[in-house]
């Protein structure tokens, strides 16, 4: 290669295209994959940027509360908005019902209290080096003020989602209460997905598959654990495949221990919800915020696609409050000022972790 | 707050959500959940008389006891049955469950057969269509008790009794329902799926636990005596914001019947919550006294061997110290294996000075 220098070499970049064009409610992730919302911003934030496309998001339910519905209802509702087609499946008889229980995304910007902060961050006086790291969290500001097709919405839990939404063809409902296998629930996922296959061009449209209380003991064939382990491989092969999400939703007290690890390790991205004891004064001294706080939402595993390096999070375990009773966030867990009262103790977290009963809170 | 389960039950369900469950369960330990099923039972039935409950009608589904035991029960509790004949009916799986018998005395009108107890959606129909005929078809309510899961399961599997308990609280002409259950008889699985299904769990524990092996011991005796007649009343309440509310209550049992009373003894429970202090600021008297003894090892020796009178309050503790260094000495230059001789660099230099030797070095 030592010729003239205007001798291109042999070697030309493949600038076909410049990005791919994606669809609504669809952006780019990191390491070449591409993300939708989860229908709750702060979830979206905390993994992130959202669910990447192709993977298979597990919850893991409470039988005390039902934490996992509340997930459901925003991640079904975001799709619907965005006109993304949608397969759910669950144990009731008619799983249609579940859809008038949507919430509707929120009216106006005003009404949330998180307005002023794009405001105060402008006020900042960020030195010239480091604007490039607040780059990013400027761009996700600015789309949100944009145009009908926001990446995220806040649904209020309190108004139904308005019927055209789901009474289109996109909205596919099985009941898996009755079936004596899983071959009903298999073909209706292969034909859903089987629409969305992935090429290498631009993503028009991307689905969701919400399966809800996978191993509710009312189905036919929730003691046939190897069916259903070998139902999740194979579901999770064919999202991996083609352009979708599929979140399964599943109380792990019924399963035998071995196949609840089996299924929490065939989890892309795995989340668990737990209850909250009413008028634990112990928990209420311990944590700010106790009152309002209806549940909490630990993150085990986050998606890695196309990537080893692991995903670590600041923090594990949040706490699901209901803001105005309508919207959906997700606080990290803030320490209380320790009574004084109570005796002189540093308040270090190393004190707290020894409670024994909230074991699994992680500060 | 055993009244406050059988309020809940009373009350019934609102318009679109699912009826309350109780599940009461018991165990070889503490085995008074007949007692409690009877109790709830007639609370619930008396209230259902007086009209203060929604439900109108109550559906027994005995399998366990003779129907003939319940109506004996009903009245020497003051209801009489005859003039309630149209507000409860039995349906006696316990005199033939597997259709053996030809033919069978009918006990009166309130109660009638039902032979094909394997068959989960025979009893489902049976259960309804005795309830209608009670109540009459549309909007108006009943209530179901069930005299113990343990025997439905005997007879059929545990998705199947699952199905059916479900179908039970989603249908919309049923207001409350409860079953007993002695946990000990069933895999944990099986009590984990019916705590799945039910809204609360009253569980009743020994009040004092035992050993396995210590039945022969005197002092025992008593506190075998004393659990044979009274325990613990837990119960777990799903609320319908998504938290949990535990109660405990005392139980009593007594000719009379079964007595409630609030716990003698409370916080036993409470204490592991609060985060322990690190530092224990309180010193106990023995505690204080090793404090006293203790040699603090950086104290000036004194000069040329004699004791620095540094008065603080110990007692003789300067020469005591005195003592030991003089014997250490001598017991070095006594040893035969090997002797440690050191000359000090300096006779000036006093032992443990803070002087830094390096410090004449010019750098």
């Amino acid at each position: 290669m030592a010729a003239a220098k205007t001798r291109a070499s042999s070697f030309s970049r493949n600038l076909s295209t410049a990005a791919p064009s994606l669809g609504p409610g669809l952006k780019c992730g990191p390491n070449g994959t591409v993300l939708l919302s989860s229908g709750i911003p702060d979830l979206d934030k905390i993994l992130g940027g959202g669910f990447s496309l192709g993977s298979l998001v597990m919850v893991m339910e409470d039988a005390e509360a039902p934490h996992h519905m509340l997930l459901l209802r925003n991640f079904m509702a975001q799709g619907l908005v965005h006109g993304q087609p949608l397969l759910y499946a669950s144990p009731a008889r008619d799983p249609r019902g579940f859809l008038g229980t949507l919430p509707s995304p929120a009216a106006s910007k005003d009404d949330k209290s998180r307005g002023p902060e794009p405001d105060q961050e402008k006020g900042l006086r960020i030195a010239w080096q480091y604007k490039k790291y607040f780059g990013e969290n400027q761009l996700n500001f600015d789309g949100q003020r944009d145009g009908k097709h926001e990446y995220s919405n806040e649904f209020n839990l309190r108004n139904p989602l308005e019927r055209h939404f789901f009474n289109g063809q996109r909205v596919d409902c099985v009941s898996i209460q009755d079936s004596p296998d899983l071959s009903i629930l298999q073909d209706r996922c292969t034909t859903f997905l089987s629409q969305l296959p992935r090429n290498d061009g631009s993503i028009s449209c991307a689905g969701r598959i919400a399966i809800q209380s996978f191993c509710s003991p009312q189905c036919v064939y929730s003691n046939m654990e190897w069916e259903m382990l070998s139902f999740i491989r194979s579901l999770k092969n064919m999202v991996r495949s083609s352009n979708s999400v599929a979140i399964i939703t599943f109380p792990p007290s019924l399963l035998s221990p071995s196949f609840c690890k089996r299924w929490q390790h065939m989890a892309d991205t795995l989340l668990s919800v737990k209850a909250i004891q009413d008028d634990d004064k112990e928990l209420a001294q311990l944590l700010t915020g106790y009152q309002d706080m209806i549940g909490f939402l630990n993150v085990h595993k986050v998606a890695r696609i196309n990537t080893q390096v692991p995903v670590i999070l600041e923090a594990t375990t949040f706490s699901i409050k209901l803001q105005k009773r309508r919207y959906l966030v997700l606080e990290c867990l803030n320490q209380a000022p320790v009574d004084g009262s109570s005796g002189n103790s540093d308040g270090t977290s190393g004190s707290c972790s020894s409670s024994s009963k909230t074991g699994s809170l992680d500060f | 707050m055993a009244k406050s389960i059988c309020t809940a039950l009373r009350e019934g369900a609102l318009e679109g959500e699912l009826a309350p469950a109780l599940t009461i369960k018991d165990s070889i330990a503490s085995p008074f959940g007949l007692q409690v099923f009877d109790h709830v039972l007639s609370q619930l039935f008396s209230s259902i008389l007086a009209g203060k409950s929604p439900s109108q009608g109550l559906i027994l589904v005995s399998f366990s006891r003779s129907p003939s035991f319940y109506l004996e029960l009903l009245k020497n509790k003051g209801i009489s049955v005859a003039s309630s004949d149209k507000r409860i009916q039995i349906l006696d799986c316990y005199n033939d469950p597997l259709g053996w018998k030809d033919q069978l005395v009918e006990i009166s009108s309130t109660v009638t057969v039902f032979r094909e107890v394997k068959h989960m959606d025979k009893l489902f129909n049976s259960i309804i269509e005795l309830g209608r005929g009670l109540v009459g078809g549309g909007k108006i309510r009943f209530s179901i008790s069930i005299d113990s899961v343990d025997e439905m399961l005997r007879w059929a599997s545990v998705s199947s009794v699952a199905r059916l308990l479900s179908n039970l609280r989603s249908h919309e002409q049923i207001s409350s329902i409860f079953w007993l259950l002695h946990s000990d008889l069933h895999k944990a699985r099986v009590t984990a799926v019916l705590e799945y299904l039910s809204s609360m769990v009253a569980s009743l524990e020994p009040s004092h636990q035992l050993a396995n092996g210590q039945r022969g011991d005197l002092e025992n005796f008593a506190l075998i005596e004393h659990n044979s007649k009274n325990g613990k009343f837990h119960v777990r309440f799903k609320k319908r914001n998504g938290r949990v509310r535990v109660m405990s209550e005392e139980v009593h049992m007594e000719q009379s019947g079964i007595n409630f009373t609030p716990l003698s003894s409370e916080g036993a429970i409470n204490q592991g919550l609060v985060p322990k202090v690190q530092f224990n600021l309180q010193l106990s008297e023995k505690e204080r006294i090793d404090k006293a003894n203790v040699v603090l090892p950086f104290e000036h020796q004194g000069d040329n061997g004699k004791p620095l009178q540094i008065y603080d309050g110990r007692r003789s503790l300067v020469d005591s110290k005195q003592e030991r260094a003089v014997a250490v000495e001598k017991e070095e230059s006594d040893s035969q294996r090997g002797e440690i001789i050191y000359y000090r660099d300096s006779d000036d230099e006093m032992p443990d000075s803070d002087e830094d030797p390096d410090d004449d070095l010019d750098i």
